[in-house]
């Protein structure tokens, strides 16, 4: 009897000297992963004798200069109520930027003298909103471009702005259908994109005299994205995908809409971004986002000086954000999977380094885990590709596993960087799948539209797919999947409970998509012309009505069956929370275990960091409960 | 009186009082209980029919709180075809839906004619009803049908009018303007987003005005025929219908007894009308009694049987008493044989001046003799009183059987040399057991076995063979035997078969301790016996092998 309980004391031991072992993976708080980012956007100051940044300061995000003279830091700007978000630097060193009233249903827009630090209100309107058009001049210093839908909700016009004298001029009204802008290099609008719903189209004018002339008419499948004048004649370098499946760089004559050459492509995906200096009005680089992002260089200084920096940040990502007009100084952001990002000051006379700060300083990027390219085929055959973290520690195989399909089919896709709910899951113990499914953009036209009205179907098909590949790999534990998701991955989280009720333990949604009649009703009119490509996309409410209704979780309440955790903003312009406070009753009354957490003064997106903070603790608590991991 | 308190009473009055009082006790109780029921399940008949009315109701309510807003969820894209198969579902599921109005829609921007007010403008209206299977649709444009449009129209006209749109209305609100409900009939527009009402003031404002917005209406018109009673009290309540609201009819004979709960919302002209007859409600209140009396009846039988059972006990108790008694009047008397014997030998002692050789021999015999004797008496009540009160101990000592058994065949050759004792041993050497009460048995039963032998006739035979757990003591003897019914008699204290052989010296002890001995050893005693032919004794004993 007594060796017994020996045999099974030296068992306990062992049991817990093993945990104890595998509790090494520090418990990184919440808030250390969540905060508002201390110090970011980082920018120089055309003349390069300043660089500006935004760092919390009475609990928003405000302004604070460095004079690159003496290294002295000076808060600008001292908002209480709403964050500065993003700026522009205008070559009179004054400072834009736009701040979004939430609770007001305002917009406002001010200027910050920089050698005075004093802040004005240059423009505020009501219901609408502003954005500003990175368009500045050096021979109209003070004149900011912006677009803006005063005159019709609808509608943004173009607008420039005296910000010194507040004169607000209309230098481009919109006929209806102008969605976007390309200013050249002389701040002048020759190029803008016109959208009718369905088709894109790109017009042109040789100056600003000149009536636009449609030279480019694309099927919304098909995208031209204007990137610069290339100075010869009225040829400009785009990204394009006309006549093939991947984006490419291209030079298109302006005055004929005729592709002259190609210049750059990459085979597994698109040409993500190009690189313009337009100082000195020359190409630098294009981005591929492959497995990982990669830079295919066209201009020998730019590779020089990349090279150099790679030596030194090996394994990392470098990008310029911000320089100087003489192109001496530069302000590079690095990151990695692991690494939230840094800046950098560089000095190209000196060869000079200077950190300027961390996007986040508490996270250690040892601590954190490595985001594993990974790709399936899914049950008809496509190659799928994905992305996995697994949690620190030797164990590969049975781990619990948070699956995360993205928000926004068609329009967006996961890529290789730092995401911080991704690594916060990985560091409670979980492995993080996120599953480029069909439809996800940048693998090219073909793989883009196979997911056209597939929601609910293929695409869905593709994310269990990916699970039941990881569970045939060993990797994950059958026994503890949990699916969350924001918007489309909230969709996708609900029906895959609704449909594998087997499969997933939990599922928890964000401003989910319950309901595709509202969904496409809640397009709002200033996106109308969107419309017509949404009903391709998903579904025409009215000839599609079954398919949409068999498909909208709304309507289904009774298949599910799994504890579900919902948060919702109550200002989402694209939520009904009517509707969906509807739903969660229908689910309380099949007692499903629902918690719904629905703040009042949140969009989309939760901003507030005490809300934020809060909707993690109890992400992390849900799935504890429904995971019963051991820790 | 005095006397009294030290005899056994026997109290018969007392007896039939406390019969007599339970017996009330128990009409009094079933009494009671019974008019507990009846006016229990007469509050149940008043209150069990909100519950049937709420089952009555629950399709209805699942109608008006689950499926009408649903509606809502199709954002007004409904059109004829999804709107059938929305009605569809609807038939199939609420049966007391008859016909569904399906609105098509438009909202635009105010006309010339009315600048205030938003164009809302009926583009198609559908009529649903269920047939063959699936659904009926028809296109209709009658003035009927246009009257719940224009007054639905008109509230949203207000409702757009005045609405903030930086709240959400409430429930209230909502209600009014999207809901109607009339007799028979529920009127359904589907509710817009705050986003949506936003739209139409702004078609107000003739911002966007080229936009035309849609919104669905859909009329349930109910039949309460379709309704099905859901009598979930059927023992209570014979009959359930659906009467009209203002049904009451004049019940002369007082037969019936009536409860009545109206319908809410579209259905609040009709009430559902309970009735039971007198009886039936009667019938009930004794099924629900039974159970009751049943319990009330099994108290009453309980306490009388604890009556008799303590009554039982008294009487044993003076039955014990009476035993005791005779116990000691028996011993006394023989005691008395011995001790007279020798007060006679001491008087004659003393009286006799001078004795003679013999005479002192005969005397000394004689004073031994009774000594023995009344030694013997009392070694046999000693150990007798013990045994019943578990005083001793029995002693486990192993026992060799052929020198034990042959140990007494010869102390009783040398006691009585006409005494022929045949024995054998069958399968067992050596056993464990105490050898003191093991000797009483013996010595009792071969005593017996002499005593009750004719003088020609004094045989006993022993036999000891082992029977698997056990060991078994057989004596047999010739005897006289033992009469039937007086075998189950023999081994009880006292008892004694008269005969010529027990005139004296007998206290009908023997077989009573050696009965007592077997129990004491955890074992068995039995007889067979015929008259004139004698004797078999079986001794059964555990067997406990020596190791």
């Amino acid at each position: 009897m007594l060796k017994k309980i020996y045999i099974w004391l030296f068992a306990v031991s062992l049991f817990a000297l093993g945990s104890c072992k595998e509790h090494k993976v520090r418990q990184i708080p919440i808030s250390d992963f969540f905060k508002t980012p201390e110090e970011s956007i980082f920018r120089l100051s055309p003349d390069g004798k300043y660089i500006s940044y935004t760092k919390p300061y009475n609990g928003q995000q405000n302004l604070f200069i460095r004079s690159l003279a003496d290294g002295k830091d000076q808060v600008a700007t001292a908002f209480t109520d709403y964050p500065v978000r993003d700026y522009s630097w205008t070559y009179s060193n004054q400072i834009v930027f736009v701040q979004d009233a939430v609770e007001l249903d305002q917009f406002k827009m001010f200027a910050l003298d920089i050698n005075t630090l004093k802040t004005r209100e240059v423009l505020s309107i009501e219901k609408g909103r502003i954005r500003l058009l990175n368009n500045r001049n050096k021979q109209e210093p003070d004149i900011v471009t912006l677009s803006m839908n005063k005159r019709d909700p609808a509608n943004f016009d173009i607008y420039r702005l005296n910000i010194r004298t507040g004169a607000l001029k209309m230098y481009l009204p919109n006929p209806g259908n102008i969605t976007e802008w390309f200013p050249d290099d002389d701040g002048k609008i020759r190029l803008v994109k016109s959208s009718d719903g369905v088709d894109e189209t790109i017009l042109f004018r040789p100056d600003d005299k000149s009536p636009f002339k449609p030279i480019i008419r694309n099927n919304f499948r098909n995208r031209v994205e204007p990137v610069a004048f290339t100075g010869e004649k009225d040829n400009f370098y785009a990204m394009s995908n006309v006549n093939q499946d991947k984006t490419t760089l291209v030079e298109i004559d302006g005055s004929s809409g005729k592709e002259i050459k190609s210049i750059l492509s990459c085979n597994k995906a698109d040409i993500a971004r190009v690189d313009y200096s337009r100082n000195k009005r020359c190409l630098e680089l294009a981005v591929c986002e492959e497995e990982k992002p990669t830079k295919l260089f066209l201009n020998n200084t730019i590779k020089t000086m990349y090279d150099s920096l790679a030596r030194k940040f090996s394994g990392s990502e470098i990008n310029i954000v911000s320089r100087d007009t003489a192109e001496d100084k530069f302000i590079i952001f690095i990151y990695t999977d692991r690494n939230p990002g840094t800046y950098y000051l560089y000095e190209t006379v000196a060869g000079k380094l200077t950190k300027l700060g961390d996007i986040n300083s508490s996270i250690k990027p040892e601590e954190l885990c490595a985001m594993k390219p990974v790709s399936f085929k899914a049950r008809d055959g496509l190659l799928i590709n994905g992305y996995l973290t697994l949690p620190q520690g030797s164990n590969t195989t049975g781990l619990p596993v948070v699956v995360m399909p993205h928000d926004q089919p068609w329009r967006t896709r996961d890529t290789w960087r730092y995401i911080d709910e991704v690594q916060f899951l990985a560091n409670r113990g979980y492995a993080v799948f996120q599953v480029n499914y069909r439809g996800s953009a940048g693998y090219g036209k073909a793989f883009n539209s196979s997911g056209f009205k597939q929601a609910g179907g293929k695409i869905q098909d593709d994310i269990t797919d990916g699970v039941k590949w990881l569970i045939d790999q060993k990797i994950a534990d059958p026994d503890k999947i949990a699916i969350y998701g924001g918007g489309f991955g909230g969709f996708s989280a609900l029906y895959g409970v609704s449909a594998h009720p087997g499969l997933y333990n939990c599922a928890v949604v964000q401003y989910g998509l319950i309901n595709f009649f509202t969904y496409i009703k809640d397009v709002p009119p200033y996106f109308k012309p969107r419309l017509q490509m949404m009903y391709e996309m998903i579904g025409n409410p009215e000839t599609d009505a079954e398919q949409l209704r068999a498909i909208s979780p709304v309507f289904h309440t009774e298949k599910i069956r799994v504890p579900l955790l919902i948060f919702q903003g109550a200002r989402d312009e694209r939520a009904n929370i009517s509707e969906l406070n509807q739903f969660v009753r229908e689910l309380k009354k099949q007692n499903v275990p629902v918690t719904y957490i629905l703040k009042p003064n949140e969009r989309t997106v939760f901003r507030n960091e005490h809300n934020r903070m809060e909707m993690y603790e109890q992400i992390e608590k849900f799935l504890d409960d429904n995971m019963r991991v051991k820790r | 009186m005095q006397q009294d308190k030290n005899v056994y009473r026997k109290n018969f009055v007392l007896i039939i009082a406390f019969l007599i009082l339970i017996s009330v006790t128990f009409i009094v109780a079933l009494f009671i209980s019974y008019s507990l029921t009846e006016k229990y399940v007469e509050n149940e008949f008043n209150s069990k029919n909100s519950e049937v009315l709420d089952q009555t109701t629950k399709p209805y309510n699942d109608l008006f709180y689950n499926t009408i807003p649903e509606i809502t969820f199709y954002q007004g894209f409904l059109d004829s075809a999804s709107a059938a198969k929305y009605s569809d579902s609807v038939f199939k599921t609420y049966h007391f839906v008859k016909r569904t109005t399906f609105y098509a829609i438009d909202i635009a921007v105010p006309t010339a004619t009315e600048p205030r007010d938003l164009d809302v403008r009926v583009k198609a209206i559908y009529q649903f009803s269920p047939g063959n299977g699936g659904v009926v649709g028809s296109r209709k444009s009658s003035a009927s049908d246009f009257s719940d449009f224009e007054m639905m129209s008109a509230r949203l006209k207000t409702f757009v009018a005045d609405a903030d749109t930086a709240r959400e209305p409430t429930q209230d609100q909502k209600f009014k303007t999207f809901y109607d409900i009339e007799p028979e009939k529920i009127i359904y527009l589907n509710i817009p987003r705050r986003e949506d009402i936003k739209h139409y003031q702004d078609l107000l404002k003739n911002i966007h005005s080229n936009a035309v917005y849609a919104q669905n209406m859909i009329t349930f018109t109910l039949d309460r025929s379709g309704l099905i009673v859901k009598n979930t009290h059927p023992e209570l309540y014979k009959n359930v219908s659906i009467r009209p609201v203002v049904y009451d009819p004049i019940d002369n004979d007082n037969t019936n007894i009536v409860a009545e709960s109206p319908f809410p919302g579209a259905f609040s002209n009709y009430k559902l009308y309970f009735t039971s007859p007198h009886d039936y409600l009667n019938a009930e209140v004794n099924r629900r009694f039974m159970p009751i009396g049943a319990m009330v009846l099994l108290i009453y039988i309980f306490l009388i049987l604890i009556g008799w059972l303590i009554y039982r006990n008294l009487n044993v108790n003076i039955r014990l008493f009476k035993l005791q008694y005779d116990f000691i009047n028996n011993f006394t008397h023989e005691f008395k044989t011995p001790v007279s014997v020798i007060k006679i030998a001491g008087s004659n002692l003393r009286s006799d001046t001078e004795l003679s050789e013999r005479q002192r021999k005969h005397y000394g015999k004689i004073l031994d003799e009774e000594a023995d004797r009344l030694n013997d008496l009392m070694n046999t009540l000693l150990s007798f009183t013990q045994l019943e009160n578990n005083a001793i101990k029995a002693k486990k000592e192993e026992i060799v059987v052929e020198d034990f058994v042959r140990g007494y065949i010869d102390t009783f050759k040398i006691k009585y040399p006409d005494f022929k004792i045949n024995f054998s041993i069958h399968g067992v050497v050596k056993f464990y057991a105490d050898p003191v009460l093991l000797g009483s048995l013996f010595q009792n039963l071969m005593e017996n076995a002499y005593k009750y032998s004719n003088p020609k006739r004094k045989e006993l035979a022993i036999n000891v063979k082992k029977n698997k757990k056990d060991i078994a003591f057989s004596f047999a003897d010739r005897g006289i035997g033992i009469a039937k019914e007086e075998i189950t008699h023999i081994f009880k204290k006292f008892y004694k078969v008269e005969n010529q052989y027990n005139q004296q010296g007998s206290a009908g002890l023997g077989l009573a301790f050696c009965k007592e001995l077997v129990n004491f050893m955890d074992g068995d005693i039995t007889v067979n016996s015929k008259i004139n032919e004698g004797s078999e004794f079986i001794v059964t004993l555990p067997y406990e092998a020596a190791e």
